[in-house]
């Protein structure tokens, strides 16, 4: 265990990394004491898309598989749990049935694409190209879907007003439900400090499932694979069932963003599945350092905080801001931020290896 | 007979649509094997840059060969600042085109606004026996294929195409024979710019100019051009346009507009599923099973004689 905690491939150890990040996490549980109802609710928000963004690290930073359709399984994922949820309004049980069947819907639609792309010997651009087109349609698809024929159950799909009680339709999305046992139930809000430090646990428990992942066996697979597949295949590896796999675990922790999303606003527009929508998550992940799941996490929250900031000082540059900040980083930082560090460390070694020759030689 | 007609104009009609539209990306592909994400912003630009060139006065060609030049012009600084320091780095040059796709559509929005003045639609229309025809529909079919087979000249005749085809089967030993496969490059990307700048203007005739102009005919060009490969562009182009008109024209008269476009993207999916390498590669392969067949059906003499 303590191997798979403090492996070779997820960057990050030694004592300093490990009380670094515990201090970090219970600095965060006391956020929800310090600031308002409104300031968690858009904290909550930010946090929530961790879960995308650390899917995407895994895919593209150690499989080496850039899915620009992370955000189907996003909406897949929300829509799901929405629909889920509304057919089984009066249960106790329904959002935590939707939570299920948002995560089974994206694993089962990743599947099938994976047989498509993968199994179909798609690589690099190709497999980027092929999972964007099906993104837009999926967008395309829904936003025509606003006349009343067009429903699941009880559930309208609602066109380009999407799903929920907010977009104008009678039914109401439930927020997270949990059954408390003798026909009591906790109902956790969007701006609720509990949803709060259910996305810490959750984010926690997943950083540190992942990193054992990566560390283990299938995550030094996945780094073959990423630095050349056809050497992995050589060797023995199934590269397409390593993929596929690897692009269902990252469509499961899209649909957790997602499923999460619906819980914490209670509606969802087709505009989840949009180009800007897109190319969000690309964005944190490739600035912050796609080669790390904590950079990624760390760079989904901040950056999005900053973007916040920015829309609220500066209208619309927001989103020039954060593509010239992205093609900066490709030009400059092609491994992103966290490349920073690596750069330092290795002239440290340099650095000190030369004294050492040095006074090896004095 | 009449529907037989329409559907043919039709036919041609999504044929054009789809060529002009993914014609600029299919060279920058083709050529440098970089996906270009920015290229309906190129389109936007070539709309924008048609209606200023109009409101200044131009008459309607020059303020469109005023839309080309913007969106050459572009296309040329970028390829300098940006897609030449990522050659051989694929998935990099399509997040950096990502990053500057964001960055001209919001720009375009925050400098220029949310739209601009349109620009005339100099066609009419024609009856043919009690049938109306949108004369600019049929000119955007004249102009394809125009494009097209200047395209093929361009590549078959002049010595830019020779060096071209070149660079593009054996870059390496292109340039070891003295090509300069750095200006074939730009040249490469500024002519695929340039065509994207020239169809947006081209369609900025019928359509509102916005700055998410470019944007609906993104998704369309990159089917297009994931299923015309990289092996030979122009007829790869050919064959992929008008494979998928076909299924998108037939699936939209049959049911609706939805309906086309998401059986073009299945089509496109089975294409890409059966031959990675695009449409031309499948139909090698259809030809190659059906001699087969026909070998194997026309009796033992054939085998008879290879054997002798």
């Amino acid at each position: 265990m303590r191997e798979l905690l403090n492996g070779r491939i997820e960057p990050g150890k030694g004592p300093v990394f490990w009380i670094v990040g515990a201090l970090l996490v219970i600095g965060m549980l006391f956020l929800p004491g310090l600031v308002g109802r409104y300031t968690l609710l858009n904290f909550n928000s930010f946090l929530l898309m961790v879960f995308l963004a650390t899917g995407l690290a895994l895919l593209w930073g150690f499989c080496g598989v850039l899915s620009l359709g992370q955000s189907a399984f996003f909406g897949i994922g929300g829509y799901a749990y929405g629909i889920v949820a509304i057919n089984l309004a009066d249960s106790p049980w329904a959002s935590l049935a939707g939570v299920a069947g948002g995560i089974v819907a994206a694993v089962v639609f990743a599947a099938l694409l994976g047989w498509l792309t993968f199994y179909g010997h798609l690589r690099g651009v190709y497999v980027s190209i092929v999972t964007l087109v099906v993104t837009l349609v999926i967008e395309s698809f829904l936003n025509q879907t606003a006349g009343p024929q067009w429903k699941i159950g009880t559930a309208h799909l609602g066109g380009n007003n999407g799903l929920g009680r907010f977009s104008g339709a009678a039914e109401n999305i439930p927020s997270l439900t949990i059954p408390t046992g003798g026909g009591n139930s906790l109902v956790i809000s969007g701006s609720s400090p509990t949803f709060y430090y259910v996305l810490i646990g959750l984010i926690v428990f997943t950083y540190l499932l992942l990193r054992a992942l990566v560390n283990s066996r299938f995550g030094v697979a996945l780094a073959a694979v990423r630095e050349d597949p056809d050497r992995a295949e050589t060797l023995g590896y199934d590269i397409r069932l390593l993929q596929s796999m690897t692009f269902c675990i990252g469509a499961a922790l899209a649909a957790m963003s997602g499923l999460l999303y619906v819980a914490w606003g209670n509606f969802i527009t087709p505009s989840v599945f949009g180009v800007t929508a897109n190319v969000l998550p690309v964005i944190w992940v490739a600035v912050a350092g796609r080669k790390s799941l904590a950079a990624a996490i760390l760079g989904a929250v901040v950056l999005q905080w900053g973007a916040q900031q920015l829309a609220i000082s500066g209208g619309e540059w927001a989103l020039i801001v954060q593509g010239a900040l992205l093609v900066l980083v490709v030009l400059l930082l092609p491994e992103g931020l966290l490349s920073l560090r690596q750069q330092y460390s290795r002239m440290r070694d340099v650095r000190s290896s030369s004294l050492k020759s040095q006074s090896r030689q004095g | 007979m009449g529907d037989i007609i329409s559907f043919a104009y039709q036919y041609a009609d999504s044929f054009a649509l789809l060529a002009l539209s993914s014609i600029g990306l299919v060279i920058i592909f083709g050529m440098m094997g970089v996906i270009n994400m920015a290229h309906g912003e190129f389109m936007m630009i070539g709309a924008f840059g048609a209606s200023f060139g109009f409101q200044w006065g131009l008459p309607l060609s020059l303020a469109i060969v005023t839309g080309v030049f913007a969106a050459t012009a572009i296309g040329l600084l970028l390829e300098r600042l940006v897609i030449r320091k990522l050659y051989g780095r694929l998935l990099y040059s399509l997040v950096a085109t990502w990053g500057i796709s964001l960055v001209l559509s919001q720009g375009a929005l925050v400098l220029i606004g949310p739209s601009v003045p349109s620009l005339p639609n100099p066609f009419g229309t024609v009856s043919v026996g009690g049938m109306n025809f949108s004369v600019y529909r049929l000119f955007l079919v004249a102009l394809a294929i125009a494009l097209i087979v200047t395209l093929w000249a361009l590549m078959r005749f002049t010595n830019f195409g020779l060096h071209a085809r070149a660079t593009m089967t054996e870059p390496d030993m292109a340039e070891a024979l003295g090509v300069r496969t750095t200006r074939i490059y730009m040249v490469t990307f500024g002519l695929g710019a340039a065509l994207a700048g020239f169809a947006g203007a081209i369609f900025g005739l019928s359509a509102q100019i916005q700055p998410t102009f470019g944007a609906a005919y993104t998704p369309i060009a990159f089917i297009v051009v994931v299923v015309a490969g990289s092996r030979n562009i122009i007829a790869g182009l050919l064959a992929s346009a008008l494979v998928l008109a076909l299924v998108k024209t037939s699936f939209t008269v049959g049911f609706n507009i939805l309906t086309g476009y998401v059986a073009m993207l299945v089509t496109a999916l089975i294409i890409i599923r059966l031959s990675p390498t695009g449409i031309l590669d499948l139909i090698g392969k259809l030809k190659a099973l059906a001699s087969q067949h026909r070998s194997s059906t026309a009796g033992t003499s054939a085998e008879e004689t290879k054997n002798a």
